[in-house]
């Protein structure tokens, strides 16, 4: 089996279960049992229960919903700025490209985590909030990707004969440019799926993403890394070990896709 | 004489997609000091693997059978350190372009005295004087303040030099040169040919040359060694070979070659056979015109007859291969370009061509000669207006200078290009059907009528209709040529520009390149600007040659009047360099 | 250089504007920047009042500038210290940690890439490639949590966090290694994966380059090969590499020092942010937009050095 199949199987498998294993099983995720609270894995709780008594499957299955719920808008709503900025800089005027290419310098000089921490303290945190934050802080890598590519390919023979049979920049940037950097663009947008997975995941580790009684994978591993001295490894490794799946997946299927 | 080397019945095996596939078989070669062998073969001829396997220094996974004697012992089931103490040592090693076959980020100095450290041991700064020593020994001027130099900042051919006293550095008996001078122009190619028979000469050293191009070799070797898909098809003295070639493929490489001053060229039709899928019997068989129904048996017996031809029926005296080319005709023309006082520059640099004018007649073909940096493509590309120049390019009276937008489109499809790598002019993520429709697109021509077109054009340059949905990766350099050429007169154009259109592609493709444009230029009528670096393509297909020089013509004239009595010394120089036939 | 220098400079400049935008989008302004030391949020909204909206943007940045060129970063009311003395403190700690934890990473990368690179297409290169896929995919929170579970909780080997401020308490240096090992090792799994499979590739590519076979022709063995004509070559991409790849390594360590309590910049950042200390915060995203600017002039000062042909930009 092909890397890039293993990791769309793998992709497929963590968002189905995140967007509908809440309809499968139906246990409530906020409902408290203090009667069974801390309990390992058994019949009754599959993956056993928090320090609340609160079921884990159940959290674990309405962590990925909420994870994903924000993750997914947020790596189109990258994409589209990162290409759009990426193409203006690389198809536009020298001149553009200078000031936009070292406006992105400076973007980028900053990590992405460090300027999430510091908006997700200024502005309300819902989910809404959160798509837009992460959407408009993690298209800088992929921009300066398409502008590097575009700007590769302007100037090779195939687009001067092009030009030279007549067709205008517009034509040439749709036929040409795009048609030549869209395997490109495919795998890192399966990157970026990742990177936004990981960048809310990590958010909401730190407390400062989706807020509370909203369960996200990134905050049930931070809620079990509290008691870590009753070791609850029931858990810290479930949500982990989704986290793990859907980077996984998405790293799979983009190096797949890249060795086409 | 004992001979350096004596290759008996060597077959190399190369794993391919899993698979061992012979690339070269039953080959058999000797050199005896002070003698030059050229092995001659096109791309996918075996003539590298056969190169590299005197030294051993195949791919992961090569397998070899037979005896490879390297002055006097075998080495074919030698051991790697005992291939470590004779590689550099016994034999050197010089391969094609010195600028990827040298270390970027070390000095030559320290390259060349690693040579001669790795075998004769010694301090550093011995090494260094030895290094020094070698590099005047080649013709490097200043060699003491060039040796701490690094590759980057010699020219290509000074770098040939280096590679040349590195593969001399402990004196080696033979020497083994992977065409050492494909890439370099003409001019300096010369050069090296010159210092390695001087070399040879003043080290009584044995030279194997191998090279993808008769004409390189014409006159400095010995004898000559002709290798078609793995194998040997004839081998003898040079000036025999030369004289008359038994084998019809080498007759026809000969042939295809455009030499100096050649009416025609011959051609070559088909291609070369897979290395999975090679005929039985003579390989060249299905391609050969004198092939007969036993020639596809089994593998012909060599016969001697002035030269060895590994052919059923080689060839008599005076016979000559491959079909007959396209005659030129000369005539006059009325003037349908005009340059006038061209000037360009990139950026503040140098000025890359200055005060330029030029006539292109009605039908005529122009060619424009010139070595790398001479400024012809920048000409090419400023008469096709995609750069900005000053002075003035008027076609059939129009100045084109101060065109915008719709204007502007409308002459550039008037003016269209064929560039020098069908790989880089066509887009690799369009079907070739698409690519030649394209300029019909641009000119709104309906689609049914447009592929009626691209049919008719993929049959004028000799491809069949079945190639329209095929992506170009998939089509050789040849025939990917072709569907540039193809898309370039889909726009009807009165001009068109050729730059270097053929230097990318191997000797017997050239001559079927080079026929067809003749063919489609008479046809049309169309006027056409050639450039390229190689007089001969250009004296074949021009009617007039313009020489340039630093941004500058510095000689124009009818080809034949330029051939017989170039004005300039430089013309004179680029004119002995082009390949040509001792009569 | 001096190209290059200038271009540093422009950035530099550029990400102070963009920083002193940021600023104005706090809830405080840079009306803390101005007041310095003496920023509470009742003088805060005291200037704010006085100089109101409408006081010019110009007038603003200039204060701002002329504040941060003499090192007047503002005020920390959750910590109660100027926030540039409290930088210092916090960011020898994380260079601390970052040089140990790069260095180990950096060798450590070196010598499986080396291996990758050699043994390409064997077993060998295939175990680290599986190694190099599992942990690059691993979030360093969850790695974290599996090495505190494991060697803190489980084996009571290691401690798991509180190394308080060395400086402040000046614990013994073994103390102090012991509260290190597990912080390094998880930004080791970070950063490894991807500095060797980019070394590895290196050193792949570089043994199928020309010169190789030259250097093969003249007789040098293989380890010759390795040592003195490919690793060099090898290494440029990995300097640039790491001079790219500092934001990359930051992100992990802000999890990394809140995981494990390590009181470097991220472990302030992560505070700052859930204290909303804004001076504080505004501080650090300054300190570490320059430390990647000069991470990325040094990478190419380096690689200036490495390459001769200075084909680097």
């Amino acid at each position: 089996m092909s890397e890039a199949r293993a990791g769309m199987l793998l992709g497929a498998a963590v968002v189905l279960a995140g967007l509908f294993g809440p309809w499968v099983y139906h246990a409530d995720p906020y409902a408290i049992h203090p009667a069974y609270a801390l309990q390992a894995p058994s019949r009754h709780f599959p993956l056993g229960t928090d320090e609340l008594g609160r079921d884990g499957l159940a959290l674990l299955l309405a962590g990925g919903k909420a994870t994903l719920v924000v993750s997914l808008p947020a790596a189109v709503l990258a994409f589209v700025t990162g290409l759009a900025y990426g193409l203006l800089a690389g198809l536009g005027p020298g001149w553009l490209d200078k000031v936009l290419m070292r406006l992105l310098d400076v973007v980028l000089a900053l990590p992405s985590l460090v300027v999430l921490i510091f908006f997700a303290s200024i502005v309300p945190l819902n989910n809404a909030s959160l798509v837009l934050l992460l959407g408009f802080i993690s298209w800088p890598g992929l921009a300066r990707l398409v502008r590097n590519e575009t700007r590769a390919q302007r100037g090779r023979d195939f687009m001067l004969a092009a030009r030279q049979a007549g067709a205008g920049p517009f034509y040439i940037a749709r036929v040409h440019v795009l048609r030549v950097v869209a395997p490109v663009l495919v795998v890192n947008a399966t990157f970026l799926v990742g990177d936004t997975i990981f960048a809310l995941s990590a958010l909401s580790f730190l407390g400062l993403g989706l807020q509370p009684p909203q369960v996200s994978w990134g905050s049930l591993l931070q809620s079990a890394l509290d008691i870590i001295a009753l070791a609850p490894w029931w858990l810290i490794v479930p949500p982990g070990l989704m986290i793990f799946a859907a980077l996984l997946a998405a790293s799979l299927t983009g190096r797949g896709l890249l060795r086409r | 004489m004992k001979p350096v080397l004596e290759i008996r019945d060597l077959t190399v095996t190369l794993k391919r997609g899993g698979r061992d596939v012979p690339v070269l078989e039953h080959f058999n070669l000797s050199i005896v000091p002070g003698e030059m062998v050229a092995l001659v073969g096109e791309s996918g001829s075996g003539k590298t693997v056969a190169a590299l396997s005197v030294l051993r220094l195949l791919p992961l996974g090569a397998k070899i059978s037979g005896e490879i004697f390297l002055d006097g012992e075998n080495i074919a089931q030698a051991g790697e350190a005992r291939l470590r103490q004779l590689r550099g040592s016994v034999a050197g090693m010089v391969f094609q372009d010195p600028l990827a076959a040298l270390n970027p980020s070390r000095t030559v100095a320290s390259q060349i005295g690693e040579a001669w450290r790795v075998h004769k041991g010694g301090s550093v700064l011995a090494a260094r004087e030895k290094a020094v020593e070698l590099l005047g020994e080649v013709g490097i001027p200043d060699a003491a303040a060039r040796a701490d130099d690094f590759p980057h900042q010699f020219s290509g051919g000074m770098r040939q030099r280096v590679m040349i006293a590195m593969a001399l550095a402990c004196s080696p008996k033979l020497l083994i040169a992977d065409e050492p001078t494909t890439g370099l122009d003409p001019v300096i190619a010369r050069q090296i040919l010159q210092l390695l028979a001087r070399l040879r000469r003043e080290l009584n050293l044995a030279v194997l040359f191998v090279t993808h191009d008769l004409s390189v070799v014409a006159e400095h070797a010995d004898a000559v060694h002709v290798l078609y898909a793995g194998r040997s098809v004839e081998w003898g003295g040079a000036k025999t070979f030369f004289a008359q070639p038994r084998h019809p493929y080498s007759a026809a490489l000969r042939g295809a070659v455009a030499w100096l001053g050649q009416a025609r060229l011959a051609e070559i039709p088909g291609q070369l056979p897979e290395p999975e899928a090679r005929p039985p019997g003579c390989r060249f068989a299905p391609r050969c015109d004198y092939a007969q129904a036993d020639c596809a048996v089994e593998y012909p017996a060599p016969v001697e007859r002035g030269t060895t031809a590994a052919c059923l029926y080689p060839l008599r005296n005076a016979e000559r291969a491959g079909s007959a080319g396209v005659e030129k005709v000369v005539q006059k023309f009325a003037p349908l370009l005009e340059v006038d006082g061209l000037a360009l520059r990139f950026g503040k640099g140098l000025p890359v061509l200055e005060n330029l004018s030029l006539v292109i007649g009605q039908g005529e073909c122009l060619g424009i000669v010139g070595e790398s940096g001479s400024g012809k493509s920048s000409l090419g590309k400023a008469v096709l207006q995609m750069l900005p120049y000053a002075g003035h390019v008027l076609l059939g009276g129009q100045d084109l200078g101060g065109l915008r937008g719709a204007k502007l489109r409308a002459a550039r499809r008037r003016m269209q290009v064929v560039f020098q790598d069908p790989r880089e002019s066509l887009n690799p993520r369009m079907k070739i059907g698409e690519i030649i429709a394209e300029p019909l697109h641009l000119a709104g021509v309906a689609k049914p009528e447009a592929m009626r077109r691209v049919k008719a054009l993929l049959a004028d340059v000799g491809l069949s209709a079945a190639l329209m949905p095929v992506y170009p990766g998939s089509v050789s350099g040849g025939q990917a040529q072709r569907v540039a050429i193809a898309r370039a007169l889909a726009a009807e154009p009165e001009l068109l520009v050729l730059d270097e259109p053929t230097s990318s592609l191997d000797v017997s493709t050239q001559a079927l390149l080079l026929n067809l444009l003749r063919g489609i230029g008479a046809k049309r009528g169309l006027s056409c600007l050639l450039i390229s670096h190689d007089f001969a393509v250009v004296s074949y297909l021009a009617d007039r040659i313009a020489v340039l020089r630093g941004g500058r013509v510095i000689e124009v004239n009818e080809t034949a009047a330029l051939l017989a009595n170039p004005r300039e010394a430089y013309t004179k120089a680029l004119i002995e360099a082009a390949p040509r036939l001792q009569s | 250089m001096l190209r290059r220098l200038l271009s540093s400079a422009v950035s530099i400049f550029l990400l102070v504007t963009l920083v002193f935008f940021m600023a104005h989008l706090t809830p405080g302004g840079p009306a803390f920047s101005i007041l310095g030391q003496k920023a509470t949020p009742e003088s805060v909204a005291a200037l704010n009042a006085r100089l109101g909206l409408g006081a010019p943007l110009l007038k603003q940045y200039g204060i701002w500038w002329w504040h941060l060129l003499h090192g007047q970063l503002g005020y920390s009311y959750l910590l109660n210290r100027p926030v540039g003395a409290l930088l210092w403190d916090y960011e020898v700690n994380t260079l601390v940690f970052y040089a140990i934890a790069i260095c180990l990473s950096t060798m450590l990368a070196v010598l499986l890439g080396a291996a990758q690179g050699v043994w390409h297409g064997r077993w060998p290169a295939g175990v680290i490639g599986v190694f190099q896929l599992v942990f690059y995919a691993t979030p360093p929170f969850f790695t974290a949590a599996i090495l505190v579970l494991c060697f803190a909780v489980g084996l009571h080997w290691l401690p798991a966090s509180g190394i308080g401020n060395p400086r402040l308490a000046h614990p013994g240096i073994g103390t102090f290694a012991a509260h290190l090992v597990l912080p390094v090792i998880t930004v080791m799994l970070l950063t490894v994966p991807m500095l060797s499979r980019y070394f590895g590739e290196a050193v792949h590519e570089e043994l199928g380059k020309d010169y190789v076979r030259t250097a093969q022709a003249k007789g040098v063995g293989f380890a010759g090969i390795l040592f003195r004509h490919v690793m060099r070559n090898a290494l440029r991409p990995l300097v640039t590499m790491l001079g790219l790849s500092f934001p990359y390594i930051f992100t992990g360590g802000v999890i990394v020092e809140s995981v494990f309590n390590y009181p470097g910049l991220g472990w302030l950042l992560w505070r700052s942010a859930l204290g909303r200390d804004y001076p504080v915060l505004i501080a650090i995203v300054l300190l570490i937009g320059l430390l990647t600017v000069l991470g990325n002039l040094l990478a190419d000062l380096v690689n200036g050095w490495l390459d001769p042909r200075g084909q680097y930009e």
